[in-house]
Parts: structure tokens; C-alpha cells; sequence
């Protein structure tokens, strides 16, 4: 037994010590006089229930919130940690439990975004990069390789990635954030030989997790946390999961709880052998009609997933479940609901309410049919349901008019459970009902339970509260890593300390880890699977040439093989440029119409007389100058980019022809400017080589740079990329920016190509046919995503194949429909293959 | 609580209440104001007249586009598919087939060109803004070939007894209401109805609001989106029919320009709603001053150009003033 007093803390200097920190929040202090210190080169367990002020602790020491009072020392230095970048430089690096990677980046990238390495210019290292990062890898003992996509790594080994790039970062102290939460037993336990290992390394390492047996074969040191207390730090030799149990509970019943004994009848839900991903691993449970029965686990233990897979919002891999003797087997929660299933789910604000929607119509969505004739309201009679529910739930203030939103966490929860009481389910499923809601309401929820279980339905109460589950269950079963781990039939048992203790630790010594349902996908099918991915579209755009070549033999002439390349050149230019616009800028619905107004500039220039040098600049001046104006209306006014650039497209068409006075600005005699667009050396068009010029630059800065790293990084997971310290704006801005500058170049050579500029404003023809070459380019990269040198592949090939249908003979008023069937198939491809297409969903 | 809190404003929080309220309206109606001093005609019954005689083509189509964009998804094929449906009852007439082929044809071409946005946008997961473009541009090729590359199909050098009922949609009148006013009006009433009080609306709402809620709650998100996509086609197939009969002629491409038009409407249109959202009501309102606006500036003697810069000021100025009464 230890005492429950702090012991002094070892004779090594503390790596990171907290003095007296205090935080409070409207209403809660979260932190009251919070002294911590955490030796050199120990692991050191930070435990205590939710709300005990743990993760409030973490985001002070990473910068995220700032204390009210108290101070921190890192290596014996006073620090203040204003934000997360802050709390990086001065040495404390966090691993998120989700851990926050860019799927589509290779390790090397996502480990050393922000923190890359360059040399003269900007120019990525690569090879110290890698270098670095398998230094990295190595240590925590990966065996995969540094160039492998994180979207194709297990979530084990996504975790090595993480910490790998914590330990990059030179931490003084590496916060592990319940690393193990989405694991199974096996991956686990090669997680504990790595922070082992790494301790061995001298890292010191902060480690949050609830599953407490882990922590006692882990750490050296414990601190509880207890209501913004701290009970006690101990040494973890000698302390028993019983003796922390006590510590982390140890809490007098707070509160009342409106329990009442309804009579309990026959089976109504029967669940065997529920399987789901790597969540659920084979459950069992079956709930009598007027029974409440508790589900108790703590993160990771497959509790949301359960109440989802029986929704059908999950799809499970195997199991029976039967509803009153019926057998269930939802597709989607709509069946489910006919089937007598509610569902009230974990996160209020994003998966319950509809926020923006009154109280009337949150509480009558799921049965609205029931009010309705042919799809015709009676907007009375469900006006009169919906109020009388309002006066059923007392939901405060006593309005069917409210907006959700407007509405108290208590009494929003409250709209949600109502929602299911106007139908007929019967097996209720309530999924952390409680949490954010106030004491008054959390009875009137407690409450509803009661009178549920009364009515004769059941009742699933999933919750890591557990005081509430021992308090307010019939029978209680405890989770754990996506299996039942203990079956409290006599609800006495079930106190507080007995779930906690179930529910962070096994029942017995592990045996050997059957199968996981993961099943491991053979390193032989990844890599078909890789090399169709990455060569089917190029093989397909090959067979279609093939095709076209046979059929007709022209084509394939050297002279018409140039007249293709020199055709395509300036769609691709204009396509550069989207593509470069798409990669952080959300979308551009002005390219086309920026080009063109570009080409009128540039044509009007030099009928002006000011030459072919002012025509370029100017052209390309507008292009950069238009980029710059999206870029604002999206980053600073906060205009989707959609709205923004449609808006834009209009003003730019408008624009245009008030340039050219509708009429067409036909250039002569102006060979010097004519060479660009039209001009040959030797065989090959002058325009297409500016063209490779071109894509290479891009190339070069797109993947070869800092910036254009960046770029990518906010454009895939704006999110990731800013605990990074990766800002979006200023990445998000550098895209318009670059891509209106080449837009306006292109625009420049479209001029020259077509002899000056036409008085069509048809900026949305040359949008689709840009939008085809950049959509079909990115299936040919790896990992999916944008790149110029798809882009003008792409634009290549779709210019080949309208010369090539022309010649065969088809209608050339067939290409617009051919290029809007490609675009199509395009993205369906790219959908096949689960690949995420970055952020063209608008709003 | 909240009534407290209102009380509790000074007088000129209520002055900018009221002002964010309706300082949209007001500035409306003084742009056309300007119009009316510029040029008195502008007010006159006759030119009031065929001003909303010409917009129930545009209000028609926006309509359509109102309800898939309240859900959050966009139809950049809805001034296509009324081109389409438009050409189709042109082509049919000239082959002088019965009316009611003439009229039901290209509806029904207009719900299957909604269905496939519908199930390639629902169904298959593709983003619409590709999926309609895409749809734009093979019914633009359609009507291509159909024509033999954009010849106009004209109806006058039929028989009038041929025609007549069906220039009547569009150029006849029912007392002193024109056919095509009756026939907006009639949309009006029945889109009313269906955003307001039957199950799709409140469906349609709870995907707009929060996809993920209404699909936990039970609600069929995918064929609710869809939905949208087929109403947004009927709705363009009947204005392209309408638009038709009212010009007896039928260029193809020549119903392109209200896509811009209708986005416009529908952006305006959020502005008189008190926070921001898409609403029939301010649809119809930003329709009716797209189209006045239009033919103010055609009256000054200014033409597209202007139409165009303007349009699409007043979309980025509507969405700034949303951010901004979303953000108090």
C-alpha cells in the first residue's frame, strides 16, 4: 500500500517540472495547484477518469491553453508556451492518440514537414531527409520503408511514423496521448518494446493511457489526477492495479440517481459473435425488455463502434443479431430504425443534432412520415407531436421554435433522445449520453432511461462515467479492446472501482492473440495492387492511341504527331496552371475565364504597338493579379472558394468584354509574337517546348521545395499540417497566387497560338477541358493526388485523342460530351481506388 | 433568453439589427431606383410587364438550383438541360408531332438527365461539380449532332394553326396575365409546398444541415440528395420548354447564359433571408432583380459586359455579407 503523499522527487535534474498550476473554465476549475515533475529519461504515467484534468494538463504543456497561474521548467529553464509551435521549439512534442499524418505524403515527408531540410534556394534534401528520417525510424525499430505512403501503413505503423517525427524534433519530453487506444493486444505490446527501447535511448517520455496494466509493466513513475488535483505520484514497482483504481475513484457518489426496479421480461435483443474492422472482436450480450443494461469501457474499446455496427452504420464482418426473434442485419440506419433500433449518438453536435434546424424539426425527422400523406405534411398534427414532446422531455425554453443550436448541451440531448420516442423502436441505444450536460438534465435523461425500460423496451447505456453505470444499470457488461472482458449479472458488484478495474486490464494472462480480424494483406497483392493503380490509366491512354492509330493510320505521321503536341500545348498551359491553383486553393471555377481575359490583354498589347515583352508581362501580371484577388476572397472574406471564383469568373467575363467591346482583337504581322504559339524548331513546336520548360519548373518547385511541399501538405489535411505549424493562408495563397500567374501566361501563348483573342467570353469551355487533363493526371501519380506532369500528360492525350477522332471520322461536335465523359470517368476511377480527391467538395 | 438579451440592446445595436435585416432589400431596390431616374420608362406598366414575363424563365431554373445547393451541392447542367429540353420540343414541333409529345419528351429528358446527376453524384460518390459538368457538356455535344452543328431551329416558318398552342405557354396571356407569369406563379405555389411542407423538405433540410445527423437519424441521405438533382432537371426541362415558346426559335448553347443568371438568383436570394440560407422566397426575389436589373442596364444602352460584372459582384457581395451575419 503506498501513501498517498507525494514522494520527493529523484536526485536527476526533472526534465520538465509544473509548479502550482492552476486553470479554471467558466463554471469548472480544471486544474487547482497542480505540482508535477518529471525525471530525466523516466516514462512517467499521467492517469486519472475523464474530466480529471489530464488532457487539460497536456494542452498547457503543449501550448494550446496557458495556465492561470504557475509555472513551467523544461531542463531547469522557466518557460511560457504561448502556443504549439512554441512548446515544439522549447522541447515538448506530443503524439496524438489519432495520430494527425498526411495519408498521401511518404514517411520522409510527413515526418520533417516543417522542419524540413534545405539547401541553397530552398531545394529539398532528399537524401539527408531520408537519411534522417530511417535514423529515425530505426529507433523505434520500423521496418518499413522510408518511402512507403502513410495511406498504405497498418495504424501500428502509423504510430512508429508519429513518434518517429516526435523524436525529429529533438524533444526534451515526448508526450504519448493513448497511443495503444486503437491497437490490438500484439501491436501493443510492440509499442511498449519500443518506448522501452527509446527509454534506454535517454528519451523521457510522458504517458497517458487508461488502460492500467499496461502502465504498470511500463512506466517508472505514476501521478493521478483527481478533480483538478493531484493525489499522489509513486513509483509503479509495488503498486497494484487495485491500489490505483482506489486513487483514480476514490470520489464520494456526488449525485442522485433516479433508479427504479421495473419488471424484467423475456430476451429482446440477442447479439453473438458481433464482428467489426479490428474493433469489435466477437460480442455476445443479451438485453431483456425493460432492462437497462451498462456497457462500460474506456477509449478504444469498441463501445461506439458496437452501437454503430448494430445501427448499420457500420458494416459488420460477422455475428448474428436477432430483435425480438428476428433476425437483424441493417445496411444503413434507416433499416435499423424500421427494425426498432435508436440510436442516440456519442458526439451531439455532429452526428445528433442538426444544429441549425429548430427544435420542431430535429424532433420529428426520423418519423416524419408519420405525419404525412403522399409525402404531405400535416404541419399540425406534427407540430402538436412535437410540442407535446417538448412538454414530455421539459426541455427548457418550452418553445418548438428554438433553434438546436440555441439550446443547452442538457436540453439538446434531450431533442435527441426525443426524436426516437414518437416511433416504435424498442432497443435504445444510448452512447455517452451524459457528457457536457448539467446535473439537472442528466436526471431528466436518467429519467427517460427509466421510463423506456418501463414502457417494456431496452435499453443499452454505453458510458465510461462509471459511477452512473453502477448507479443506473440492471446489469453491466465491461469492454475492453473490442471484446466483452467481464459480465456483472448482480448489479451490486458493479461499483465504480470494479468497472475501472475490468475495463483497463485484462481479465487473464493474455493468451496467444488469435487472428486479428485485420487480415494481413499479402505484400504480393499490395503490390499488384500498387502497380495497376499507378499504370492502368497510363496503360489505357496507351491502348486508346493504339487504337486510334490503327484505325487510322495517319495519325501516327510524324508531321500530325507534332500538329497533336502543338494543339494540346496550350490547353495543358491553361491546365498548369488549374492544377497548380487546386493543390492548396480549394477550386478555381475562374481559370478559363482568367486566360482569357490574359489573351485579350496580351493581343490588345500589341495591337497598342507595345510590343511582345509588355504583352507577356501584362498577361502574366493579370493572371498573378486575378490569383491574388481569389486568394483573398477565400482566405481573408472567407468565401467558399467555389462561390468566390464563380463570382470572380463573371467580373472577369465582364471585364473582358468590356476590353474588346465584343469584338475580336485578330492580330497580323507580328511574327516575333507569333513564334511562341506558333513558331518550330527544327521539327518540334516552339510552344510545346516551352511547355516541358515549363512543367519541369513546376515540377521542380512543386515537389522539390519547401514551399511546394507545403502546399500539398495544406491542400491534403489543412488539419495535420497545421499541429505542424504549417499554416494554411499563407500556403493556400502562394497556390493562387502561382497558378493565376501561369493562367495568364498561358493566356498569353493561347493568343499567339490563335491569332489574338476571340470575342467569346467562353471561359468555362477551356475550365472543363482543364479540369479533364488535371482530374485524369492525378490518377497517374502514386499516391493519387495532383501533379503537373500528369496535368500534361493528360492534356497531351486528350488533345491526341480528339485529332484521332476527327481523323477516323467522328463529329468533332462529339468532343466537348467525349471530354466530359473522361472527366467523369476520371474521378470514378480515382474513387475506385479509395483515393481521396483532395478538397473539390465546395462547401 | 434570448429575448432578455434583446432588450437588453442599445438603440443602435436594434438600428444595425434592423439594418442587416433589411439593408440588402433596401439596397436592391435603390439600384433600381437609379434605373427609374435614369430612365422613367423603366417603371412603366408595359416595361414592368415584360420584365416579369422574361423572368419566369430564370426564376423557373433557379428554383431547381435553389433546392440541390440548400443541400449543399451544386448543378452546373441546369441552363444545359433547358437548352436541351428547349431544342427537343423545337425539333419535335418541326416534325410536327402532337403537343403533348412536344411537352412531354423533353420533361422527361430532363428527369433522366437529373436522375444520372443524381445517382453519379449520390450513388457513385462523385463530387458534383464534376459530375454536372460533365453532364453539361455531353448534352451540349447532344444537341450538336442533333443540329448538325447549332443550326437554329426555327418555329415561325411553320403553319400557325400548327403552333399555336404551343407559342400560347409563352407568348399567350390569361386576361390580362401572361401564360408564362400564370405558369411561374403556379411553380411558385407548388415549390412552396414542396420546401415547405412535405417529408422531402424536411429531409432535404437535415441533409443540408448536417448529413451525418440525418443519416444516423434515419433519413435516406443519398436518395434525398438525388432527389434534389431530379427536381433541379424537371424544373430546367420546363423553363427550357417555356423558353421555347416564348422565342419561337431554338438556338442550341442559347439558353448557356442563365446558368450565371441563376446563381446570381440564388446567391441574392440568401441575402433576405434573415441568416443566410437559400430560400424559394429570396429565390424568387433575386430572380425578379437579376432580370430587372438586366433590363436596365439593356435600356441605358449597356450591355452583357456589364450584366456579367455586376452578376458576379453581387454574388462575392452576397457571400461577404453572409460571412459576416453568420459570424455575429
Amino acid at each position: 500500500m503506498v501513501s498517498p503523499e507525494t514522494l520527493s522527487a529523484p536526485a536527476v535534474r526533472p526534465a520538465v517540472e509544473c509548479r502550482s498550476i492552476r486553470k479554471s473554465f467558466p463554471g469548472v476549475v480544471a486544474l487547482d495547484d497542480v505540482s508535477l515533475s518529471i525525471a530525466q529519461g523516466e516514462i512517467h504515467a499521467l492517469l486519472g477518469q475523464n474530466g480529471a484534468g489530464k488532457s487539460t494538463l497536456v494542452k498547457i504543456l503543449t501550448g494550446v491553453y496557458q495556465a492561470d497561474a504557475g509555472q513551467i521548467f523544461i531542463d531547469g529553464k522557466e518557460v511560457r508556451l504561448r502556443d504549439v509551435r512554441e512548446a515544439e521549439a522549447k522541447g515538448i512534442a506530443i503524439v496524438h492518440q489519432d495520430q494527425q499524418l498526411i495519408a498521401q505524403f511518404d514517411v520522409v515527408s510527413n515526418a520533417l514537414l516543417g522542419i524540413e531540410i534545405v539547401r541553397l534556394g530552398g531545394l529539398l534534401d532528399r537524401k539527408t531527409m531520408r537519411l534522417r528520417v530511417q535514423e529515425a525510424l530505426d529507433r523505434v525499430q520500423a521496418e518499413f520503408s522510408p518511402n512507403a505512403l502513410v495511406r498504405d501503413l497498418s495504424v501500428a505503423q502509423r504510430a512508429q511514423v508519429a513518434i518517429a517525427a516526435a523524436l525529429l524534433r529533438n524533444p526534451t519530453a515526448l508526450i504519448l496521448d493513448e497511443p495503444t487506444a486503437s491497437l490490438s493486444d500484439k501491436e501493443a505490446e510492440h509499442l511498449f518494446e519500443i518506448i522501452r527501447s527509446l527509454r534506454a535511448q535517454g528519451v523521457t517520455i510522458i504517458y497517458i493511457s487508461h488502460y492500467l496494466d499496461e502502465v504498470l509493466g511500463l512506466v517508472d513513475r505514476i501521478s493521478v489526477l483527481r478533480d483538478g488535483r493531484l493525489v499522489a505520484t509513486t513509483p509503479a514497482a509495488g503498486v497494484s492495479r487495485g491500489d490505483i483504481v482506489k486513487m483514480i475513484v476514490g470520489r464520494e457518489v456526488s449525485q442522485l440517481y433516479p433508479k427504479e426496479k421495473v419488471p424484467i421480461g423475456s430476451p429482446l435483443l440477442e447479439v453473438r459473435g458481433l464482428a467489426q474492422g479490428s474493433a469489435l472482436r466477437g460480442v455476445d450480450l443479451t438485453v431483456r425488455r425493460g432492462e437497462i443494461l451498462g456497457i462500460a469501457g474506456l477509449v478504444g474499446a469498441g463501445r461506439s463502434e458496437l452501437a454503430l455496427t448494430l445501427m448499420g452504420a457500420l458494416k459488420r464482418d460477422a455475428g448474428t443479431v436477432s430483435i425480438d426473434g428476428r433476425p437483424s442485419n441493417p445496411a444503413d440506419p434507416r433499416i435499423a430504425n424500421e427494425q426498432g433500433f435508436a440510436l442516440i449518438p456519442e458526439d451531439r453536435r455532429q452526428e445528433g443534432l442538426i444544429a441549425d434546424l429548430p427544435v420542431r424539426e430535429n424532433l420529428t425527422l426520423s418519423n416524419i412520415a408519420r405525419w404525412a400523406k403522399f409525402g404531405l405534411l400535416n404541419p399540425r398534427l406534427e407540430a402538436g407531436a412535437a410540442r407535446e414532446l417538448v412538454d414530455r422531455l421539459a426541455i427548457q425554453p418550452p418553445s418548438i421554435k428554438t433553434l438546436a443550436r440555441n439550446l443547452s448541451g442538457g436540453n439538446q440531448q434531450k431533442v435527441v433522445v426525443g426524436r426516437w420516442l414518437t416511433g416504435d423502436s424498442r432497443v435504445f441505444l444510448f452512447d455517452e449520453p451524459t457528457t457536457g450536460v448539467d446535473v439537472g438534465s442528466k436526471i431528466e435523461i436518467y429519467r427517460q432511461m427509466v421510463e423506456l425500460a418501463r414502457s417494456g423496451a431496452a435499453v443499452i447505456f454505453i458510458s465510461s462515467d462509471f459511477e452512473e453505470i453502477s448507479a443506473m444499470c440492471d446489469r453491466t457488461v465491461v469492454m475492453r479492446r473490442g471484446r466483452i472482458n467481464k459480465v456483472i449479472d448482480d448489479q451490486a458488484q458493479a461499483t465504480p472501482e470494479a468497472l475501472l478495474y475490468w475495463a483497463s486490464g485484462s481479465a487473464a494472462p493474455e493468451t496467444a492473440e488469435v487472428a486479428t480480424a485485420q487480415s494481413a494483406r499479402s505484400p504480393m497483392q499490395t503490390a499488384l495492387d500498387t502497380m495497376f493503380s499507378r499504370w492502368s490509366t497510363i496503360a489505357g491512354m496507351l491502348l486508346t492511341v493504339a487504337v486510334i492509330a490503327v484505325l487510322a493510320p495517319q495519325f501516327v505521321g510524324l508531321g500530325n504527331i507534332f500538329d497533336v503536341l502543338k494543339q494540346g500545348s496550350v490547353l495543358a498551359f491553361i491546365a498548369l496552371g488549374l492544377t497548380v491553383v487546386l493543390i492548396a486553393g480549394g477550386f478555381d471555377m475562374s481559370a478559363g475565364a482568367a486566360s482569357q481575359f490574359a489573351a485579350n490583354v496580351a493581343a490588345g498589347t500589341l495591337i497598342g504597338g507595345f510590343g511582345s515583352a509588355a504583352a507577356i508581362g501584362l498577361g502574366g501580371s493579370l493572371g498573378l493579379l486575378i490569383g491574388v484577388i481569389n486568394a483573398g476572397l477565400i482566405l481573408f472574406l472567407r468565401i467558399p472558394a467555389f462561390v468566390a471564383t464563380l463570382g470572380m469568373m463573371f467580373v472577369i467575363m465582364g471585364a473582358t468584354l468590356l476590353y474588346n467591346g465584343g469584338q475580336a482583337l485578330t492580330l497580323s504581322d507580328a511574327p516575333g509574337f507569333f513564334f511562341l504559339g506558333q513558331g518550330y524548331v527544327g521539327p518540334v513546336p516552339f510552344v510545346f517546348i516551352l511547355l516541358v520548360a515549363f512543367t519541369f519548373v513546376l515540377h521542380v518547385i512543386l515537389k522539390e521545395t519547401r514551399l511546394g511541399l507545403r502546399m500539398y501538405a495544406v491542400g491534403q489535411n489543412a488539419a495535420a499540417a497545421a499541429l505542424r505549424g504549417v499554416g494554411l493562408k499563407q500556403y493556400a495563397f502562394a497556390s493562387c497566387a502561382l497558378g493565376g500567374l501561369v493562367l495568364g501566361l498561358a493566356g498569353v501563348f493561347l493568343a499567339s497560338y490563335s491569332y489574338g483573342a476571340s470575342a467569346l467570353a467562353t471561359g468555362i469551355d477551356f475550365l472543363i477541358s482543364a479540369l479533364a487533363a488535371t482530374f485524369l493526371g492525378s490518377t497517374i501519380s502514386r499516391a493519387g493526388e495532383l501533379n503537373v506532369i500528369g496535368t500534361v500528360v493528360a492534356a497531351i492525350f486528350l488533345a491526341s485523342l480528339s485529332n484521332g477522332l476527327i481523323l477516323i471520322g467522328v463529329s468533332s461536335q462529339a468532343l466537348p460530351g467525349i471530354q466530359g465523359i473522361v472527366l467523369v470517368l476520371s474521378i470514378s476511377l480515382g474513387l475506385m481506388r479509395k483515393r481521396s480527391i483532395g478538397q473539390i467538395l465546395i462547401f | 433568453m434570448q429575448s432578455i438579451a434583446a432588450a437588453k440592446r442599445s438603440p443602435d445595436a436594434f438600428l444595425l439589427d434592423q439594418l442587416r435585416a433589411y439593408g440588402p432589400v433596401i439596397g436592391m431596390l435603390a439600384v433600381l431606383l437609379i434605373f427609374a431616374v435614369l430612365k422613367p420608362s423603366f417603371l412603366s406598366a408595359a416595361n414592368i410587364g415584360n420584365v416579369l414575363h422574361q423572368s419566369v424563365i430564370l426564376i423557373i431554373m433557379s428554383f431547381g438550383l435553389a433546392v440541390v445547393m440548400a443541400m449543399r451541392g451544386v448543378d452546373l447542367s441546369i441552363a444545359q438541360i433547358a437548352d436541351g429540353a428547349g431544342l427537343l420540343a423545337a425539333v419535335l414541333m418541326l416534325h410536327r408531332e402532337p403537343l403533348w409529345i412536344v411537352i412531354l419528351v423533353p420533361i422527361a429528358f430532363g428527369l433522366i438527365a437529373g436522375l444520372i446527376n443524381g445517382l453519379l453524384t449520390a450513388y457513385a460518390g462523385i463530387p458534383a461539380i464534376i459530375s454536372t459538368l460533365g453532364m453539361m457538356f455531353v448534352i451540349r455535344s447532344g444537341e450538336l449532332l442533333m443540329t448538325n452543328g447549332a443550326e437554329p431551329q426555327i418555329l415561325f416558318t411553320l403553319p400557325r394553326g400548327l403552333t399555336r398552342d404551343f407559342l400560347f405557354i409563352g407568348q399567350g396571356s390569361i386576361g390580362p396575365v401572361s401564360a408564362l407569369v400564370m405558369l411561374g406563379l403556379v411553380v411558385f405555389v407548388l415549390m412552396m409546398i414542396v420546401t415547405n411542407l412535405t417529408t422531402f423538405a424536411r429531409r432535404a433540410r437535415a441533409v443540408g444541415g448536417n448529413s451525418r445527423a440525418a443519416y444516423l437519424a434515419g433519413v435516406n441521405v443519398r436518395a434525398v440528395f438525388a432527389g434534389g438533382f431530379v427536381l433541379a432537371g424537371l424544373l430546367s426541362s420546363i423553363a427550357g420548354v417555356a423558353l421555347v415558346a416564348r422565342t419561337s426559335i431554338a438556338v442550341p448553347r442559347g439558353a448557356e447564359p442563365y446558368l450565371l443568371d441563376a446563381f446570381a438568383a440564388v446567391y441574392l436570394g440568401t441575402l433576405l433571408s434573415r441568416r443566410a440560407e437559400i430560400t424559394i422566397w429570396g429565390t424568387l426575389l433575386g430572380g425578379l432583380f437579376i432580370t430587372f436589373l438586366g433590363n436596365g442596364l439593356t435600356l441605358l444602352g449597356l450591355g452583357a459586359p456589364y450584366r456579367y460584372a455586376l452578376n458576379g459582384g453581387f454574388i462575392l457581395l452576397a457571400m461577404a455579407i453572409g460571412a459576416l451575419k453568420r459570424n455575429q
